[in-house]
């Protein structure tokens, strides 16, 4: 119960994205077609989950017994760069199209705040092993939907008839902070 | 000072933690080494093959993303051949040879500059004297007589990456012998008056206006623009053809020596210019004088 509970927090209520507002670059440089966005979304769940129970072991198995939690960012980053890196061998092979489509964004998965922000949530807040994988494969997931709602909703807009100034970049984050307002609602039905 | 920083040095520390880096690294290292070995894309070696003989200016000038896109595209779509600019015939010869294709040569596009008034030739009523380039001279009204031709700003020299244009008394005029026909100055000309052109024949005769303006007006601002006579038209044949009050050629029937004569010489302007690798200035197609000297690009 505790998990689903940890897995729902993470997922809706502290969405990485709308009430921590990390990983904004690739939720609104990629969320133009819905299978895009669904595509990125996967890639990121798939490295922040990985990321996250790697992440675990070195920073407890390694990190703290010899006394070096300061080299956490480096080995973080260093195991999220990696992670990156097999996504993209992997999607190069077996989904042509989707690594074409993605472009630099694949890449900037590296430097994607909400990953390594879910890996530092994780040491802060001291989860066994089973909550770290529950807690990042949670993140992930809330990622992968709230980019998908934002693709869905960027689809539907293409047909809208939005005012010329605001085309582009600006309705696209006026429907963020909408979004965000919504997911607000959420505050206070989990304790996590 | 630096010996206390050095007595206060924790070297265990530094080697602890450079070496737990490392080692974290290494583990890492080989994960890749696996899954790069494992997930190895087999890239098509005749891709690999074209893109070795590509010249790598990576222009953009076929169309697509650049080099490596190209030699993608040329080995799914062998009709996109002949659109490498800078590598040319013998270009297209080394990739149909690679994908064991017959090549036949076709004519390479070149900039064409579709105005032919230098300063002497234009007519102004005002004088400008604001900023040079033509991007920020095209947006003031009356910057100059003709609303179409050059402003000789030289935005299209300064774009050109092969030192192929050249503003020559005011006129922006193509060196052939350098253009690769990537058409960056065809982006760049505010005013539209370069276009990419297959030259067909080396000289070739081009009418070098873009005025469709009313015989009046052109006659006002300016000494050789296109008057819309159609003389042309009638004297040449069906190559020829009005656009607007203003005459064209079509270069898929690019006309014979007879009918381009017989254009030329009635001709009353002097848009019909010849342009071509052999003479850097472009030269007046009825004039009966000697073709002026050819006039160097300066180098610097």
């Amino acid at each position: 119960m505790e998990l689903v509970l940890l897995f729902i927090s993470v997922a809706i209520i502290n969405n990485l994205v709308l009430t921590k507002f990390l990983g904004i670059c690739p939720f609104i440089g990629v969320s133009r077609k819905l299978d895009m966005a669904f595509g990125m979304g996967c890639a990121v769940t798939f490295v922040i989950t990985i990321s996250g129970a790697l992440t675990w072991i070195i920073n407890n198995m390694v990190l703290r017994p010899i006394g070096m939690d300061y080299l956490k960012y480096i080995a973080f980053i260093m195991v999220i760069a990696s992670m990156v890196q097999l996504v993209e061998m992997y999607l190069r092979k077996f989904f042509p199209p989707l690594y074409e489509s993605f472009g630099i964004f694949l890449a900037l998965i590296t430097t994607n705040c909400a990953i390594l922000g879910t890996c530092l949530l994780i040491d802060m807040n001291n989860y066994s092993f089973i909550k770290a994988l529950v807690a990042s494969f949670g993140g992930g997931v809330g990622f992968t939907l709230v980019i998908c709602m934002m693709g869905g909703i960027r689809e539907n807009l293409e047909w809208a008839d939005v005012p010329d100034a605001l085309k582009g970049a600006g309705i696209t984050l006026i429907t963020a902070g909408i979004m965000t307002l919504a997911f607000m609602g959420f505050t206070g039905i989990g304790s996590h | 000072m630096l010996e206390m920083i050095i007595a206060e040095l924790d070297l265990g520390a530094i080697l602890t933690s450079g070496a737990t880096l490392l080692l974290t690294g290494l583990f890492f290292v080989i994960i890749l080494t696996i899954a790069n070995a494992k997930l190895k894309v087999e890239r098509d070696p005749m891709v690999e093959a074209i893109e070795a003989v590509l010249p790598g200016a990576n222009c953009g000038g076929c169309g697509l993303a650049g080099c490596s896109a190209y030699a993608e595209g040329v080995v799914k779509d062998h009709g996109l051949i002949g659109r490498c600019g800078p590598g040319g015939d013998a270009l297209v010869h080394a990739m149909a040879e690679i994908m064991g294709i017959e090549a036949t040569a076709s004519a390479p596009n070149r900039a064409v500059v579709h105005c032919s008034a230098h300063s002497d030739d234009m007519i102004n009523s005002t004088q400008y004297l604001g900023i040079a380039g033509c991007a920020e001279r095209t947006i003031i009204p009356d910057n100059m007589g003709c609303s179409y031709g050059c402003l000789g700003g030289g935005d299209c020299q300064a774009v050109c990456e092969f030192d192929a244009i050249h503003v020559i008394e005011g006129l922006a005029v193509v060196d052939y012998n350098k253009c690769v026909g990537c058409g960056a100055c065809v982006k760049a000309c505010p005013r539209n008056i370069i276009s990419l052109t297959a030259i067909v024949e080396d000289p070739i005769l081009v009418m070098a206006c873009s005025s469709h303006d009313k015989p009046k007006e052109v006659r006002g601002y300016c000494k050789v623009g296109c008057i819309g006579c159609t003389l042309c038209v009638k004297m040449g044949g069906d190559s020829f053809f009005m656009d607007n009050g203003l005459a064209k050629i079509d270069y898929e029937k690019y006309p014979d020596e007879e009918s381009r004569q017989k254009a030329t010489g009635k001709c009353p302007r002097g848009l019909m210019v010849y342009v071509g690798s052999d003479d850097v200035a472009v030269r007046k197609a009825n004039d009966s004088r000697e073709p002026p000297k050819p006039v160097k690009a300066k180098t610097e």
